[in-house]
C-alpha cells in the first residue's frame, strides 16, 4: 500500500472541512473537485459509501466524509464538494466535504507523524500550519475498513 | 548490443516455440517416423537456441544445445524416439517454460538448476550412438543442405516469374542496371531476420527491390538458412552494392553480378526450385506489389496484423461511449414534443442505430481469439497425467477454432485445466477397473467447444465411473455439510451441488493432481465472475459432464430496464425466463418461504424491493404481482419489482471494488440521460 511520502519537503496538499476539522489531502492524489450532484444508492454497501455517480462516463463510489468520521450527517450546503481522489490501484473514490478551504505547503518539521497499523485509522498525521492543526489523511485506508 | 527491446519479442517467439515443440513432440512419439514432424520440432529448437544465446541466457541455450544434438540424430535416423526419451525432452520444455516464465518476470533465466535433465539427455545420446563416440555432432542447419558456401553464382540459379522478368526488362529499358546477388551471414548470426531486415534497407537506399529469394516474409520469419538472393534495378555497380552489404555487421560474403535474361530461370524450371527448400512454404509477401511471387503456390498467408489488447480496450471503450451517447440522443428526442414525428429525423436515428451496433459487432469480434490458444497445452497435460496417476487416457478436442472475447480467454485456462484433472484423477479409473467394467482399456476424456447464439459452450466428458452421489451424501454428512435426514430427501442434482462447495472433495487418497478440496468451487466461481455458469451431469458408471457456458462478450448486454421506487435497475436478458402477472393470492407460503406454481413448477419467490432495501409498494390485492422469472439452468425464480420499463443494450461499468454493494448488484450502467442504473445479477438469486 502508498503511504504518504512525508520525507521531501514543502509538500502540497488541499485542505478539505469536515464538520470543523480539517483535513490534509495529498494534492498529487486528486483528480478533480466538483460541485455536488445526484448519488445513486448502492443497496448494501458499506455504510459510510453513499452511492455512485457518473463521472465522466465512469462510475465512481463516494463516501460520506462525515458518516466515515462517525460524525452525524447533516443537510448540504452551497459549499459542499465532492473531492475526486485517486487511489494506490488506479481507480477513482469521491469524498463528500463540507467545505474545500485551500492548497497548502507543508514541510516536514510541521508534520507529527502517527504510526498506526490499525485499518480503520485512515490518520497518518498531524500538520502545524499557523496556529491551525490539520488531520493527514491516507486516502487507501480511509476507502477501506467497514 | 542492447537486448532489451528485443526481450518482448524473444518471450513472444520464445513461447510460440516452446509450445510448438510440445505440439510436436506429442505427435512424434505417436509417429517416430514422421519427418515432417522432426524437422518442425528441429526447426523450433534451433530458433530457441539462437535467440536464447543472443539474449544472454546461457542455460537455455546449453540446454535447447543438447536436446538439439537429440533432435539433429532422430532426424538423421541413428536415434528413436522412445518414450523414455519423450520424457526427458518433456523435461527439458518444463524447464525451458520455467526459464522464460522468469525471463518474463525479471528479465532474468533465474538459477534454475537443469543438469540431470542435460545428464540423462547425454547419456541417452550416447548410448544410442554407442558410448565411444565423440559429442560434435551439433549440426547447423545449413550444413546438412548441399550449399556451398563459395557459391558465387547461386543467385543465378533462381527462379523468376514473368513480372519480374518484365520488371527487369523496363528497368534495362530506361538504362538501369539489373544486379543479382547473395548474401552470405556469419553462422554465429542469431537475429537473422533482423539482419536480413538490416540489409534489404540497405539495398533499398541505392535501388528497387524486384525480388527476393527466400520470399520477404520468409526472411522475416527466419524460414531461411544463413544465405538468401537478392534482385535489385539500381543505377549502382555489383561492386557498390558488395559494398555496401559488407558493411553491414554478421554479413560474411556478398556475391553480386549483372544478371542477363539469358542467366534466368522460368519458375518452372525444376533444377532450381530445390534450392532452398524452407522458402516454398509461404508465398505473398508484404513489400512492393513487384515481388509477389508465386512459387509453391501453397497455403495463402493469414493477412494479419499483431495489435495490442490494450488498444481493443481503448477502441471497445469508445464503442461504449458511443453507445451511450446514442442512448442519449434517444433520450433527449423523446423529452421534445414533435420530433419523433419528423419521419426523416427518426429515420437517422434509427440508421445510427443500426451503425452502432454493427460497430460494435465489428470489435467485439476483432477481440475474439480461438480458444486454440488454451487447450493446445493440454494434450501434453493429460499425457503426463496418465503416466503419473499410471491409467491410459487419451484427450480428444473438438471446436478449437471456437472464438471468445480476449479477457474470457485469458481467464478460462486455469477452470479448465481443473476440470481436465479432475476428469483424469477422479472419473477415468484405473485401467483394470476399466476391464472388468467391460470399458476399452484406454479412457477417453473430451473437450468440446461450440457456439450456441449469443454463448459459447464449453464441454469436458469423460468416460469414467461417473460420480458416486452416495458417496457425495456420505462425505457431506460425515463433514457436516448436511444431516443424514436431508441426505435421504436429496435429489441427485442437488448432490452433485455439494461438490461445488467450498472445500468439499470426495476422493479419499490426496494426490497430487486433485483431491486437496480446493479445486470445482474456485472453478465455478471464477467461471460466474466470467459471467458464465458450471453445469455438472453424471450417470454411474458411464461417465460424467461438466458443461460451462459463456456469454460471447463481456462489455455489451441486453437487458430488461425495470423500476423500482424511483430507482433504475437492469437485468440481463439471458437469465429472464418469462415476465408474469401473478394475483397476490396464488403467492403461498410454504415451509416459511413464498412460492408460486407456475406451470406445475413450485417457483421460490422473491422480493427485490426487499433485497434492495426500498419500502414496499401497497400491496392491492386487487391488482397482480408482476414476477420476472429468472432462470439459472435448470433452476427457476420469481422475483417481484414494480414496474416494467422496457428492454435495452446497456453498457457494463465496474464500480471498482472499494465499494461493496449486496452480492446481487454485479455492475453498473450509464442511462441514456446521464443516470446510473445497477445490474440485477440474477445468477446471485436462483
Amino acid at each position: 500500500m502508498k503511504e504518504f511520502e512525508v520525507t521531501c519537503k514543502g509538500k502540497q496538499y488541499i485542505i478539505v472541512r469536515v464538520s470543523n476539522e480539517l483535513l490534509a489531502l495529498d494534492i498529487n492524489c486528486i483528480d478533480s473537485i466538483l460541485m455536488k450532484q445526484n448519488i445513486t444508492r448502492m443497496p448494501g454497501a458499506q455504510y459510510f459509501y453513499k452511492g455512485v455517480i457518473n463521472l465522466r462516463g465512469e462510475i465512481v463510489p463516494m463516501i460520506s466524509m462525515r458518516l466515515r468520521m462517525g460524525i452525524e450527517e447533516t443537510e448540504d450546503t452551497h459549499k459542499t464538494r465532492f473531492v475526486i481522489v485517486k487511489t494506490s490501484d488506479g481507480s477513482f473514490v469521491g469524498l463528500i466535504v463540507d467545505e474545500v478551504r485551500e492548497v497548502i505547503e507543508l514541510r516536514d518539521e510541521d508534520i507529527d507523524k502517527v504510526h498506526n497499523a490499525e485499518a480503520n485509522n485512515y490518520s497518518i498525521g498531524i500538520g502545524k500550519y499557523g496556529s491551525e492543526l490539520i488531520t493527514l489523511i491516507s486516502i487507501d485506508r480511509m476507502i477501506e475498513g467497514n | 548490443m542492447d537486448v532489451q527491446q528485443y526481450l518482448s519479442i524473444f518471450i513472444d517467439e520464445t513461447s510460440e516455440h516452446l509450445q510448438s515443440l510440445n505440439t510436436h513432440l506429442l505427435i512424434l512419439e505417436k509417429e517416430p517416423d514422421n519427418a515432417e514432424t522432426i524437422n518442425e520440432i528441429f526447426r523450433a529448437a534451433h530458433s530457441i537456441k539462437g535467440m536464447s544465446a543472443t539474449m544472454g541466457f546461457n542455460k537455455m541455450q546449453k540446454l535447447t544445445h543438447d536436446m538439439e544434438n537429440v533432435f539433429s540424430e532422430i532426424r538423421n535416423g541413428k536415434m528413436k524416439a522412445t518414450s523414455d526419451l519423450i520424457d526427458v525432452l518433456f523435461r527439458g520444455l518444463d524447464c525451458l517454460e520455467s526459464y522464460l516464465a522468469n525471463v518474463q518476470e525479471n528479465q532474468k533465466e533465474g538459477d534454475l538448476d537443469n543438469q540431470d535433465i542435460i545428464d540423462e539427455l547425454n547419456r541417452i545420446y550416447n548410448l544410442a550412438l554407442g558410448n565411444g563416440e565423440s559429442f560434435s555432432v551439433a549440426k547447423d542447419a545449413a550444413e546438412n543442405n548441399a550449399v556451398q558456401f563459395d557459391d558465387k553464382n547461386l543467385f543465378k540459379r533462381v527462379p523468376f516469374e514473368e513480372h519480374e522478368i518484365q520488371a527487369i526488362n523496363k528497368g534495362k529499358a530506361i538504362g538501369l542496371n539489373a544486379i543479382g546477388l547473395t548474401v552470405f551471414l556469419q553462422e554465429t548470426c542469431m537475429l537473422k531476420a533482423a539482419r536480413a531486415f538490416m540489409i534489404n534497407r540497405a539495398i533499398e537506399s541505392i535501388g528497387d527491390i524486384i525480388k527476393l529469394y527466400p520470399t520477404a516474409q520468409d526472411l522475416e520469419e527466419e524460414k531461411y538458412d544463413l544465405y538468401f538472393s537478392a534482385y535489385i534495378i539500381t543505377k549502382k555497380k555489383p561492386e557498390d552494392m558488395i559494398h555496401i552489404i559488407m558493411n553491414v555487421s554478421e554479413v560474411k560474403e556478398v556475391y553480386a553480378d549483372y544478371i542477363e535474361l539469358s542467366d534466368i530461370n522460368i519458375t518452372n524450371d525444376k533444377v532450381a526450385a530445390v534450392e532452398t527448400p524452407k522458402a516454398t512454404e509461404n508465398i505473398t509477401t508484404k513489400e512492393t506489389p513487384s515481388i509477389r511471387t508465386t512459387q509453391g503456390a501453397k497455403a495463402v498467408s493469414s493477412r494479419s496484423v499483431r495489435v495490442d489488447i490494450e488498444k481493443l480496450d481503448v477502441l471497445m471503450n469508445y464503442v461504449s461511449e458511443l453507445i451511450i451517447a446514442k442512448n442519449s440522443l434517444k433520450s433527449i428526442s423523446e423529452t421534445i414534443p414533435g420530433l419523433n414525428s419528423i419521419n426523416e429525423y427518426v429515420e437517422k436515428i434509427e440508421y445510427l442505430e443500426r451503425l452502432t451496433s454493427n460497430i460494435h459487432e465489428s470489435v467485439t469480434k476483432v477481440r475474439m481469439v480461438p480458444i486454440d490458444s488454451v487447450v493446445s497445452r493440454f494434450p501434453r497435460m493429460i499425457r503426463d497425467l496418465g503416466k503419473k496417476l499410471d491409467k491410459e487416457m487419451e484427450l480428444y478436442m473438438t471446436g478449437e477454432d471456437t472464438e471468445l472475447d480476449r479477457t474470457v480467454i485469458d481467464e478460462i485456462g486455469d477452470p479448465l485445466m481443473h476440470l481436465l484433472r479432475n476428469s483424469a484423477d477422479h472419473g477415468i479409473e484405473k485401467t483394470d477397473a476399466r476391464i472388468k467394467a467391460g470399458k476399452p482399456e484406454v479412457g477417453s476424456i473430451f473437450l468440446d467447444a461450440y457456439q450456441i447464439g449469443n454463448n459459447v459452450i464449453i464441454e469436458v466428458r469423460d468416460d469414467g465411473g461417473g460420480i458416486n452421489v452416495d458417496r457425495v451424501k456420505d462425505k457431506a454428512i460425515e463433514k457436516g455439510v448436511i444431516t443424514a435426514e436431508q441426505a435421504e430427501i436429496m435429489t441427485e442434482e442437488e448432490a452433485i451441488g455439494i461438490l461445488f462447495k467450498p472445500s468439499f472433495s470426495t476422493s479419499d487418497e490426496i494426490t497430487d493432481v486433485s483431491g486437496r478440496g480446493v479445486g470445482l468451487d474456485v472453478v465455478k466461481t471464477k467461471i460466474e465472475s466470467l459471467g458464465g455458469v458450471l453445469e455438472a451431469t453424471t450417470e454411474r458408471g458411464k461417465g460424467s459432464k461438466f458443461l460451462i457456458r459463456l456469454p460471447l462478450t463481456l462489455a455489451i448486454v441486453q437487458t430488461l430496464m425495470i423500476k423500482m421506487d424511483d430507482e433504475k435497475y437492469a437485468i440481463p436478458l439471458g437469465s429472464i425466463q418469462t415476465v408474469e402477472d401473478i394475483p397476490w393470492d396464488d403467492i403461498k407460503i410454504v415451509d416459511g418461504k413464498d412460492v408460486i406454481n407456475l406451470r406445475d413448477r413450485v417457483i421460490p419467490i422473491l422480493y427485490l424491493s426487499r433485497l434492495l432495501d426500498i419500502p414496499m409498494k401497497e400491496e392491492n390485492k386487487e391488482e397482480t404481482a408482476l414476477v420476472v422469472i429468472i432462470k439459472k439452468g435448470d433452476k427457476q425464480a420469481g422475483l417481484v419489482i414494480d414496474e416494467l420499463v422496457g428492454q435495452q443494450e446497456i453498457v457494463i461499468k465496474s464500480f471498482g471494488k472499494h465499494i461493496k454493494p449486496h452480492k446481487i448488484v454485479s455492475g453498473a450502467t450509464i442511462l441514456g440521460n446521464g443516470d446510473i442504473a445497477l445490474i440485477v445479477d440474477a445468477n446471485g438469486l436462483v
